[in-house]
């Protein structure tokens, strides 16, 4: 009796531990996107890059995997008399899958000391962008310089020191203070390729990351298409130019018909004045984005060759002069010199912060380096040299500020500038970024976790205890 | 601190250690050799429970608890910590108050998967601990392969929760009840 009782006991302890090894982690991970969190399938994915330069420019050459590309972006369609916004960014992929797919670089050539050794990381701030707890848009316009000055909406990236405390987005240094550090180089150049606004036109986007993202200084290579006040399109698709084309047709995008050769963007040469007494139909699409040769620091970065998907991966080539004579928004490029970059990747129609990001990583133009820059003479790059493998990962709402506090046990180690690389993985910082999203019901969890593990050792202790009674008892 | 919690781990580890391969000489071998050698388990187990309260005190300094309660790492190797201090200091009061009636029949097959699984448990709260020391190791290879993800933190679901309090209510009814049955025998 005794001995079977033993056995009953050992089992259920047995058997409650394996069912709570089965069941463990789950019950909290979820998406919910009122708090803006969607947590993606794969939380890490490669990315292949190369690059070269030829004295006069650099190409970086990027390769990912992609089970569709994603080339439209931000259309008007017209349905029951009105023209509405398909493809605005959300939380997760965008539900029409009208969101295109991308490919970032930040640059450092050493002005920005912790970007070597913490990446992106140091450009995510207070209350980003996206963020469960995010900055409202009337805030950040109400704010002196960012809303006023600036003319931002939103805290989107920034550096440390434009802030007198990091953990505060609106403590913005003041603005001779900030141009003194632009001009001692204190930003970070971002190389911003989208498969919409404007890979057509074989053209990239080229931003600055100082007290906030900017575009370079000049024209962008994209320009918005929407009139607020009459809620329409301010330009169509001329016929003349497109083939007898007024608009696009929802129906070919919805089933993502339209590729690369064909038609699914609005150039600025093939466009005209919005004309209202059109017959328009329901199902009628015009591009909210207008495709336009930039000009100045904002069109320095173009397409080299045809970025296109095929078979699975996306193939960019980027080329830049590696002195655009632009030092106030973009890192030069100089032979045997080193600099860091990281990059990142948006795919499956995901948006702003559900991207998928690098650790720094080291360039060197005939430097030792991670990602060695090869020098070629000719027309182009030959492109004989072995990829760089980089491994992306899914960040999640980690922020500075919080890496920085007492909620960061390696806050010190960054105090002491100890590299993020010397104690995390890309995993790691991926499964850490997904829990950092649901931190307080994680560590509820965990808490009654120990408390009912405990539980379970004292129960099953007092079973044992009795059952076997003390050495003094009979058997 | 980190350091006198890394030197102090040393001892419940070793005393556990030798704990367990005593249990398992016992469980496979009445020899006289092995009776006499077991009869250093209790104090074995002592000095274990002992020293591992010291180095899970000194492991409650290491980081301030914003912090061990932020790390997914951190949270597994105190939540650990804490089920193998309980579950070793369960064993050396069972082996304390019962006695040889532990090696007794079938008795000894039940202590020998129990100190196996304190083994586990102590293998898994190093293995983070060697990650939290920056000396990660291929053992938690193995554990994902099992199903758990290091990297995140373990906890369960409310609904099981409710089933393990359930069952530690149920193994102390089990040891009341057999309690009584002896009893009404007797």
């Amino acid at each position: 009796m005794r001995f079977k009782l033993l056995s009953t006991a050992t089992g259920v302890f047995l058997a409650v531990l394996a069912l709570s090894w089965m069941v463990h982690g789950t019950g909290v991970v979820k998406n919910d996107l009122s708090r803006n969190i969607f947590i993606p399938e794969e939380l890490t994915m490669p990315l292949q890059v190369k690059a070269a330069f030829d004295g006069q420019k650099i190409f970086f050459r990027y390769r990912w995997p992609a089970r569709e590309p994603h080339i439209y972006h931000d259309m008007l369609k017209y349905e029951g008399g009105k023209w509405v916004r398909i493809g605005r960014s959300v939380a997760g992929p965008q539900p029409e899958h009208i969101y295109e797919d991308r490919v970032t670089m930040l640059v450092d050539d050493g002005a920005v000391p912790e970007f070597e050794r913490y990446g992106g990381y140091i450009t995510i701030g207070d209350r980003m962008r996206f963020f469960t707890n995010e900055a409202s848009k009337k805030e950040v316009e109400a704010h002196p310089y960012l809303g006023k000055t600036a003319k931002q909406e939103e805290v989107r990236k920034h550096l440390p020191e434009t802030r007198l405390d990091i953990a505060d987005w609106r403590s913005v240094i003041p603005p001779e203070k900030l141009a003194a550090q632009r001009k001692a180089g204190y930003f970070l150049d971002l190389w911003h390729w989208r498969a919409h606004r404007s890979n057509p036109i074989g053209a990239s986007d080229d931003e600055v990351i100082a007290e906030a993202r900017f575009g370079d200084k000049g024209k962008g290579v994209f320009a918005n298409n929407w009139d607020a006040k009459q809620g329409r399109p301010q330009l169509m698709f001329d016929p003349d130019k497109t083939g007898g084309r007024f608009a696009l047709r929802w129906e070919d995008l919805a089933a993502r018909k339209l590729g690369f050769e064909d038609l699914y963007y609005l150039r600025e040469d093939q466009a005209k004045p919005f004309d209202a007494s059109h017959p328009w139909k329901d199902g009628d699409v015009i591009p909210q984005r207008l495709l336009r040769g930039g000009d100045g620091s904002h069109a320095d970065i173009t397409v080299h060759g045809n970025a296109r998907w095929k078979d699975g991966y996306w193939d960019v080539t980027l080329v830049r002069a590696m002195d655009t004579g632009n030092p106030l928004d973009d890192k030069m490029f100089v032979d045997r010199r080193a600099y860091t970059v990281a990059f990142a990747v948006h795919r499956d129609a995901n948006g702003s912060r559900w991207h998928y990001v690098s650790l720094p990583v080291r360039l060197g133009l005939n430097r030792a380096a991670d990602l060695k820059a090869v020098e070629f003479s000719g027309d182009g790059p030959k492109w004989e040299q072995d990829w760089h493998e980089v491994k992306l990962f899914y960040p999640g709402q980690v922020s500075w500020p919080m890496l920085n506090s007492r909620m960061h046990a390696g806050a010190s180690k960054i105090k002491q500038g100890v590299p993020v690389k010397f104690r995390h993985s890309e995993a790691q910082l991926a499964h850490y970024g997904v829990e950092m999203e649901f931190n307080d019901a994680i560590v509820r969890q965990w808490r009654l976790t120990l408390v009912a593990g405990l539980l379970l050792i004292a129960g099953f202790g007092v079973a044992l205890l009795v059952l076997l009674g003390n050495k003094r008892s009979a058997s | 601190m980190s350091a006198y919690h890394v030197m102090l781990v040393h001892f419940p580890i070793a005393l556990w250690t030798t704990a367990f391969l005593l249990i398992l000489a016992r469980s496979l071998s009445g020899a006289p050799l092995v009776r006499a050698a077991e009869g250093a388990l209790t104090p074995l187990l002592a000095l274990g429970a002992l020293s591992g309260w010291a180095a899970f005190a000194a492991g409650l300094l290491v980081w301030p608890m914003e912090a061990v309660a932020s790390s997914p790492l951190a949270r597994n190797h105190l939540l650990l910590a804490a089920w193998s201090l309980a579950y070793w200091t369960l064993l050396w009061l069972v082996r304390w108050r019962a006695g040889e009636r532990v090696w007794e029949g079938m008795s000894r097959w039940i202590m020998l998967v129990l100190a196996a699984l304190g083994v586990g448990l102590q293998t898994l709260t190093g293995t983070i601990g060697g990650y939290l020391a920056g000396n990660p190791s291929a053992v938690s290879e193995i554990v994902r392969r099992l199903g758990w993800e290091v990297f995140t933190t373990f906890y369960l679901p409310t609904w099981m929760l409710a089933v393990v309090v359930a069952a530690a209510l149920i193994l102390a009814a089990l040891g009341f009840a057999g309690r009584r049955a002896t009893a009404r025998r007797a």
